[in-house]
């Protein structure tokens, strides 16, 4: 239950946030005046007659920056989990434990990712970086 | 040590007042009721403002209403006053200074007469109330060719997750609205809803130029959130929690006597954490869409950017509202890196009523909070003003190829410093 009293607040706050930018925009309806004509419905393109629609196909480079960012959240998830480990086993320690006691507990957690992981994807991103070098957006 | 000036908490505060304002209305219910079966349902009225859901749910609406009053009214016009004012004296002149006398209509004669009072030399802090109430009087203008249902969504969605933000993020220790186990999450969580908005609205405009602007956006902001999300991984290694709040308490400690001053243990004071403070500085900035990461709307290319199709109140909560963004910002790298609302308490006045001592602080939490803050975003005001816009593959590339290994490197550095132990400033 001390899991759910935590939430309900944050539940109301956030129907509060969703209402307040609604209640503005219903509100100013009262104060503002509501001429449409054509000429005003336009899109802006420098005053001129816009051209085409700009819904268009964009460049698929866009899509491996997308890709790159869905990797690092996902891994960014494991390195919250992995610090959490690590902040764990210091605090476990305490200050005066011997450095071969400290190589034999943090070891197995640090040696897989510090050379394994973390290398891994830094240079699998900038390899894949490499390939975008002219930008397109 | 302590003293904020909201104590215990937020909601504590609230439910004291509303179980006052709920009894006083109570009993005057019961009393004007007598005994007998016309006027029976005001007794149970009078029971029912009594309930304890009843005063729970007030007691919350009330401190979410004082929260959302004080961030997004008072909080919000300052910002944007200090940006204002600072950035004219960087360009050497005084900036806003319409005072209160120039008001068209004078309604307060009770209070003073304003007659050969000056009207152009005051410190123009209600020039922002002026604006937002010129930007209600506009039209709203809808594009025929947009997408309607989204075009009128994504203002919606920007403000909501920016006000939400402020659901978790503290001014001292009892001025929060909910006090979670992983608070720091929901922030940036909540931080990083606002690219799905700009992307929605530069697409449903159906215009080149917020396309682009929307297009853009979402490639910084995306390529931006990693490293603010790498930098607070180098950070967990030394806080160890998600709560934002004892992340603060964990850097109220003492780190070392520099003659008579004592230094605390901020985050920002340990090599692996200032990188982290470094690379979480410059994300921000790019995430608040401050001027050297301001490309989404370059106003020089861009005419303004995906905000260029909204009008009326709509775009005056969409622009005004990247200033709230800039105070969570701000707060959110207070909270992390410089000690939050921890500060020197110089006095602490004791005045005893009755039998209870009150502790009144002469700085309060939310002074040295809010102190902080500013500074701080004086200093992001300051760059922006006087940094060029930088090039959009630039800042793909500076995301991308400089941030991401920095914010590496702190969390190798702080890995292998916690290892060490407290000998070489490890986990403290």
């Amino acid at each position: 239950m001390a899991l759910l009293d935590d939430y309900v607040p944050v539940v109301l706050f956030i129907i509060v946030a969703l209402s307040f930018p609604l209640v503005t925009f219903f509100a100013t309806r009262l104060f503002r005046p509501t001429h449409p004509t054509p000429l005003k419905d336009l899109t802006y393109e420098c005053g001129e007659l816009p051209e085409g629609e700009a819904a268009i196909q964009f460049h698929f480079q866009y899509y491996m920056f997308a890709l790159i960012f869905v990797v690092f959240d996902v891994a960014a998830v494991f390195l919250v989990l992995w610090a959490f480990m690590i902040y764990g086993t210091a605090s476990d320690l305490g200050p005066a434990a011997s450095a071969a006691d400290r190589l034999a507990r943090f070891g197995p957690v640090l040696a897989p990712m510090l050379l394994g992981f973390i290398p891994i994807l830094f240079v699998a991103t900038q390899y894949a970086l490499k390939k975008e070098s002219v930008i397109h957006i | 040590m302590s003293g904020a000036l909201v104590s215990p908490d937020l909601f504590t505060l609230c439910k004291v007042l509303i179980t006052g304002i709920m009894k006083i209305q109570s009993d005057a219910i019961l009393a004007g009721a007598p005994v007998g079966s016309p006027v029976e349902p005001l007794r149970g009225l009078a029971y029912f403002l009594m309930e304890d859901w009843f005063l729970t749910f007030n007691a919350w609406m009330i401190a979410i209403t004082i929260m959302v009053t004080w961030a997004a009214a008072i909080q919000l016009l300052t910002m944007m006053w200090i940006e204002r004012k600072f950035y004219s004296r960087l360009q050497d002149r005084y900036g806003i200074m319409i005072s209160i006398w120039s008001l068209p209509f004078w309604p307060f004669s009770w209070w003073a007469k304003r007659r050969n009072k000056p009207t152009h030399r005051g410190l123009g802090y209600l020039q922002n109330v002026a604006d937002g109430v010129k930007l209600l009087q506009k039209e709203n203008i809808t594009p025929a060719n947009a997408d309607s249902a989204m075009f009128h969504t994504a203002p919606v969605l920007i403000a909501s997750s920016t006000v939400m933000i402020f659901a978790a993020l503290p001014f001292s220790e009892g001025f929060v609205i909910a006090n979670m186990p992983m608070s720091l999450l929901f922030i940036l969580a909540a931080f990083s809803l606002a690219p799905l908005g700009i992307l929605i609205a530069g697409w449903a405009s159906n215009n080149k130029y917020t396309l682009i602007g929307g297009m853009r956006a979402a490639a910084q902001l995306m390529a931006y959130e990693i490293p603010l999300l790498l930098a607070v991984v180098a950070l967990l290694m030394y806080a160890g929690s998600l709560n934002v709040i004892d992340i603060v308490h964990k850097q109220e400690a003492l780190l070392v006597m520099l003659g008579p001053i004592p230094i605390p243990a901020w985050n920002v004071f340990s090599i692996p954490q200032f990188i982290g403070f470094a690379v979480f500085l410059v994300a921000i900035m790019a995430e608040m869409e401050r001027i050297p990461f301001d490309i989404p709307e370059a106003e020089a290319e861009l005419v303004e950017g995906w905000l260029t199709e909204y009008s009326g109140m709509r775009f005056g909560l969409l622009f005004g509202f990247k200033w709230l963004r800039a105070l969570a910002g701000s707060a959110l790298v207070v909270i992390l890196y410089l000690g939050g609302w921890s500060g020197p308490v110089f006095v602490t006045l004791t005045p005893a009523v009755g039998a209870t001592v009150i502790p009144i602080p002469i700085i309060p939490h939310e002074v040295w909070f809010l102190l902080k803050v500013y500074l701080l975003f004086l200093l992001f005001v300051w760059v922006s003003w006087s940094v060029p816009r930088v090039r959009i593959d630039q800042i793909l590339n500076i995301g991308w190829k400089r941030l991401i290994p920095l914010s590496l490197l702190a969390i190798l550095l702080a890995a292998y410093l916690a290892a060490l132990g407290p000998a070489l400033g490890g986990i403290r």
